[in-house]
């Protein structure tokens, strides 16, 4: 390899892309004919790129990238037109989300605050003892007796229908 | 053919996910607003008599309050109805042709309703009162005769 061969080795790689100037082509084409050595060079790059060729190229025929046509399926349905009803439908799926487990936290942020929720609509107060669970009674025929008790929790309110009544009720 | 990255999909999906939960608690909020607004009412008619020793089975959980309040020998369940009342919404349960009881949820608070109780003899009210049940008291309205003995309206709010 002479003095001239490492200056032309920086453009050879170039030149092996075909992306060298026709200056340049013509100064690389020039020096190859002379020098044995950058020839050899110039076929070592030929057959390595035949050895890698061969299993890139089998590699991407074995890979069909599926989800790619999903997209790009998706996208042409996208673009007919649609009614209305297909629209809220569509817009409504969630199955996209069940294949991604978005779910996942979702449903246990529902699960939480709906926990919350229930717990502040349905939360009871304490009860405080009845003063009274008779607000009014009336009666326009009969007599009428109230009678509360504590325990067991129970308010009786009585009609006497005639004088005989009160001896059958302690 | 141009294909349009879709970039605003995350976005898109979000907003979905956003929508749902809001009409799903939007939803879930006036459901439970509803259901609390309605009281589960349990109204029995009882005859009590001193013929024969017989207590109905079905009233075992008031047979210690009906023994140690009253003096009769024997309680039959006539008949009973459970139903969950919504304010201003009346219930009735009869005794025998003529004669029945009437409640109406007149209000709901925290720990206790608010129910009218109307007991109605031949189109005449023989009675009208209005009591705060609280959950787990029972109201015992009794006295008009029936048959040999007497009847009495057993009428308690679970909520």
């Amino acid at each position: 390899m002479t003095n001239s061969c490492s200056s032309i080795s920086t453009v050879l790689e170039k030149y092996f892309d075909q992306e060298v100037t026709d200056e340049e082509r013509f100064l690389v084409e020039g020096h190859l004919q002379d020098c044995p050595a950058c020839r050899d060079a110039l076929k070592s790059m030929e057959e390595l790129r035949t050895l890698m060729r061969v299993p890139v190229e089998e590699a991407v025929r074995k890979e069909d990238f599926p989800w790619v046509w999903q997209k790009i399926e998706r996208e042409i349905r996208l673009q007919e037109k649609r009614t209305w009803w297909q629209s809220l439908r569509s817009w409504l799926d969630v199955t996209p989300l069940f294949r991604r487990k978005v779910w996942i936290p979702a449903v246990a942020t529902v699960v939480v605050l709906l926990f919350i929720t229930t717990q502040i609509i349905f939360k009871k107060t304490p009860s405080y003892p009845d003063v009274s669970v008779v607000e009014y009674v009336e009666s326009q025929s009969d007599n009428v007796m109230v009678y509360q008790l504590e325990d067991p929790k129970v308010t009786v309110i009585w009609l006497f229908e005639g004088p005989e009544e009160e001896r059958t009720t302690t | 053919m141009a294909v349009r990255r879709s970039g605003g999909g995350t976005d898109n999906n979000m907003k979905r996910v956003g929508f749902l939960l809001a009409a799903f608690f939007v939803f879930s909020f006036f459901f439970a607003l509803t259901a609390s607004a309605q009281v589960p009412v349990r109204m029995r008619v009882i005859q009590a008599s001193n013929v024969g020793q017989n207590i109905d089975p079905s009233l075992n959980d008031v047979h210690k309050e009906l023994g140690s309040l009253f003096s009769f020998t024997s309680y039959r369940l006539l008949r009973e109805e459970n139903l969950r009342l919504s304010p201003s919404q009346s219930a009735t349960i009869t005794a025998h042709p003529g004669r029945f009881m009437e409640v109406t949820l007149v209000g709901l608070q925290r720990d206790a309703a608010k129910l009218r109780i109307r007991v109605i003899r031949e189109g005449k009210d023989i009675l009208d009162t209005q009591v705060r049940l609280s959950p787990g008291r029972t109201v015992l309205i009794g006295g008009p005769r029936h048959g040999e003995g007497v009847v009495i309206y057993a009428v308690s709010a679970r909520f």
